[in-house]
């Protein structure tokens, strides 16, 4: 097999808080991995341990102090301005745990954004649209506007309108945090759905050890760095479970 | 302990309260300034010939006063807003509704008498500014016209503690009616407007309807008098809301519809910004519209006034007549900017003053044209000595005459030939007449001028009869510009009103969109297309007023042309409303740069 360039490759990224001359913070210390295209990586850590800071580095919401980032091989630290603003439009499908939908569209407006802010015309807009609602199972609720429907649709929709412009790769910040364990279970199904099916390359922060055993692969965080590295392989979802706790038990002691 | 809890939650949202307080502050301030105006008899009657004048302010009055009740209702439901949530939790946490509902009634309370007194101090500050500033501009004449004035102050008092306590009821009532969970919840709850078709075109029709009574009204002014004006006043505020409510639902939903447009860019979202708060829109949209006709309406007759005052002037042949003059007034003639200047001889018998013919024929006069009809200032034509005894006596004469001191203008003007002059008895007077390049640049100097040759010849100050440009402004200038004070002042408190209506609108809603410009930062959208995003939302809210207002206006002006205040109200339209236009797409910019660093600062 031909080893293809990472979707992520974050190399030595250093962020600190704080002017030179004031107490500084290290909330990032030399951090580097990798994601493979098609990859279902989740990043895990307690409050505190640098996952957040990270995460908004990786969307371009923030800068790192030192270090490159890539996704899709384009170096993301120096873009600036509407580079920016077209790199997250194109490369990036992001889901916040507050859903973060606009609640004065309809679901299918707010899932129809990203591709409008790309001026798709209404014509091709449609069946895109269509096709990611069927796949999350919201093509129900198109017409609805958010605060008529629960948690877990909102959450979908928002998943929709982060793939529906097949963006290189989905983030994911918490984004089971605010779902019921029902939803949130059905949303995390979708997902691994999404990745196996459609090789979407899956980035997920995360604090909830179950969300996590979805993932083939878990980097832990810890104090800015990254600690340990655990791999699912070929067990069963609920023996990975099993081991995140384990290592998770390590960890806090 | 619920008092105290209140008040930190006052505390933590500073910002916005200082909104709203500035806002009720600006309201109470304006509607003070049209009071020391509107209550203030002895002004009306001594800066206005027309009887109408009082009833005018009376409605004028009402208008304001409807206009400022619909701006405290709304900044009471942004006030309510803000501390629904609060309550909510209080509720929660075990709360009496009744207790509650004390505590938003004293809280509406305080906050109204505090920015009423504000409001009274704002307002006898910007009243005396704008005053004195307009008497100077102007070289107005507004007597009894007084900043601090008691009656406005007391009808601003009464009429803004009413609103206040009305204000405060009604929150009481719907903090107590209203479920927990609704208050809550209560900022994330869209509203959703069905178009009835029927409903929209009956409200079309009926609006427009509306507003035809009211154009036809203000035209039949002359005829239906004071009542004209009621129906105008209601049919016109209630046609325009009716207008916008159901014409600017209507076109938003067909622009909706339209996906070729809404799905390009952000148009889809300035859409569904302005769905969301459409009934908020609806009625600001109105407000603003008629305090737009407003404004642009004074700020019109007030100009068109201060054109009659020059119409009037420059009527006038000569801006300068010299009787006699000294060296010394001679000295003070030259520094005025002279374009042309003539001197005349003229001998003065016991009935009759002497002129010789052919210095006439040397030195053209002007003499009045015969007067015809529709027409509206006198006007004159140079005129030869021999051209003199052809045409109607009465005209020369006449015209002659007025260039004389006032005790020669009643005797009769003989036109006499060089010898005969010669031998006349009396002694040889000269008459000079002088032609300004511009009166108005130079008035200073022509009144000083005029003045010394009054005291020369002992001509009583009092007297405005004369035929020089001077005269001409002296008279209009105390006829008209108690009028032309009124519009500009009035003017400019109706476009303080606005602005202050704009301004609060606008930063009310900037928190809640703050959030949601940042999301769609968030999901790349670029900035310049954020920026695009709140100047089209920004300038629907400027647009369609300005596009209605100037309608009202235009039918407006009927009322004056029509009782013959101002008989050439239409011509030269173009320069007020060109200021106006400008000052209102400056306040457009500065408004949209505002927003844009409020909502899109990082």
């Amino acid at each position: 097999m031909i080893a293809k360039a990472p979707i992520v490759a974050v190399d030595a990224v250093r962020k600190v808080y704080g002017q030179a001359n004031e107490q500084q913070y290290e909330a990032l210390h030399d951090v580097s991995f990798q994601v493979q295209a098609g990859e279902f990586v989740g990043i895990m850590g307690a409050s505190g341990s640098g996952k957040t800071t990270l995460l908004n580095i990786l969307s371009t919401l923030d800068q790192p102090t030192s270090g490159s980032v890539k996704i899709n091989q384009q170096e993301i630290t120096q873009l600036r301005g509407n580079q920016l603003a077209d790199f997250r439009a194109k490369e990036i499908g992001f889901i916040f745990q507050d859903f973060n939908l606009l609640e004065n569209m309809t679901a299918y407006e707010n899932i129809a954004l990203p591709l409008s802010l790309q001026n798709v015309s209404a014509k091709k807009a449609r069946p895109l649209i269509e096709k990611i609602a069927v796949t999350l199972g919201i093509d129900k609720i198109l017409n609805k506007y958010p605060t008529e429907i629960s948690g877990g649709q909102k959450q979908r929709v928002a998943a929709a309108r982060a793939l529906v412009h097949e963006p290189s790769i989905l983030m994911g910040d918490e984004p089971t945090g605010a779902l019921d364990s029902k939803s949130a279970k059905s949303l995390l199904d979708t997902m691994t759905t999404l990745n196996q099916q459609q090789q979407v390359s899956i980035l997920l922060v995360t604090h909830d050890p179950f969300s996590a055993s979805y993932c083939q692969r878990i980097l832990f965080i810890k104090d800015g760095q990254i600690g340990q590295e655990l791999k699912r392989g070929d067990r069963s979802k609920a023996a990975f479970y099993q081991d995140i706790l384990g290592v998770l038990g390590r960890t806090e002691q | 302990m619920l008092f105290k809890l209140s008040l930190t939650g006052i505390k933590s949202r500073f910002k916005d309260y200082l909104v709203l307080f500035s806002g009720l502050v600006m309201a109470a301030a304006i509607f003070y300034m049209f009071e020391t105006l509107a209550t203030n008899h002895s002004f009306i009657k001594a800066n206005s010939t027309l009887a109408l004048a009082p009833f005018i302010f009376q409605f004028g009055s009402i208008l304001l006063a409807i206009i400022t009740f619909v701006y405290i209702l709304y900044a009471n439901s942004f006030l309510l807003s803000m501390r629904k949530r609060d309550y909510g939790l209080f509720m929660m946490l075990g709360a009496k509704s009744g207790k509650l509902g004390q505590l938003i009634f004293i809280e509406t309370l305080a906050i109204g008498v505090l920015s009423l007194l504000m409001g009274v101090i704002v307002g006898i500050g910007l009243t005396t500014l704008v005053g004195q500033l307009l008497i100077q501009r102007l070289d107005a004449t507004a007597l009894h016209f007084s900043a601090f004035y008691g009656p406005a102050l007391v009808v601003t008092v009464l009429f803004f503690l009413v609103l206040f306590i009305v204000a405060a009821l009604m929150n009481q009532r719907v903090l107590r009616k209203t479920p927990v969970l609704a208050l809550l919840k209560s900022t994330a709850q869209p509203a959703h407007v069905q178009v009835r078709p029927a409903k929209t075109v009956s409200q079309v029709i009926f609006g427009l309807v509306s507003l035809a009574i009211g154009y036809v009204a203000m035209h039949q002014i002359g005829t239906l008098q004071m009542l004209g004006i009621a129906i105008a006043l209601v049919t016109i505020v209630v046609g325009t809301y009716l207008v916008f409510n159901s014409l600017f639902t209507w076109l938003l939903t067909r622009l909706k519809r339209h996906t070729a447009f809404a799905s390009r860019g952000l148009n889809n979202f300035t859409l569904a910004q302005l769905n969301f708060r459409i009934f908020d829109y609806n009625r600001m949209l109105a407000l603003v519209t008629l305090l737009f006709a407003l404004a642009l309406g004074a700020i019109t007759t007030g100009m068109g006034f201060q054109k009659n005052i020059k119409l009037f002037t420059e009527s006038a042949p000569y801006d300068v007549v010299l009787h006699d003059p000294t060296a010394s007034i001679k000295q003070a003639a030259t520094k005025i900017d002279i374009k042309k200047q003539n001197h005349y001889m003229y001998k003065v018998g016991a009935n009759t003053v002497y002129f010789s013919r052919d210095q006439f024929d040397q030195q053209p006069v002007y003499v009045q044209k015969p007067w015809r009809k529709n027409q509206t200032t006198t006007k004159y034509q140079l005129t030869y000595g021999r051209e003199m005894n052809q045409q109607n006596p009465l005209l020369w004469q006449q015209s002659l005459q007025e260039l004389l001191l006032p005790r020669d203008s009643q005797k009769t003007i003989k036109l006499v030939d060089q010898a005969t002059f010669a031998q006349t008895s009396g002694r040889t007077q000269q008459l000079t007449t002088i032609v300004a390049r511009d009166f108005f640049a130079e008035l200073p100097t022509i009144k000083r001028v005029t003045q010394l040759d009054q005291r020369h010849n002992k001509v009583a100050t009092s007297y405005d009869m004369g035929s020089t440009k001077y005269d001409a402004y002296q008279m209009m200038n105390g006829l008209l510009s108690g009028f032309e004070f009124m519009g500009f002042f009035l003017g400019v408190a109706f476009l303080a009103m606005l602005a202050s209506c704009l301004m609060f609108k606008i930063l009310s809603g900037a928190a809640s969109d703050r959030t949601r410009y940042r999301m769609l930062d968030k999901i790349g959208t670029r900035q310049r297309l954020l920026r695009g995003a709140i100047a089209k939302e920004i300038g629907v809210l400027f647009l369609l007023p300005g596009v209605v207002g100037v309608i009202h206006v235009l039918f407006g002006l009927q009322m004056f042309t029509t009782t013959g205040l101002l008989p050439h109200a239409y011509h030269d339209l173009w320069l007020p409303f060109l200021i106006f236009l400008v000052l209102y797409s400056l306040y457009y910019l500065l408004t949209v740069k505002l927003y844009q660093n409020i909502v899109l600062k990082k």
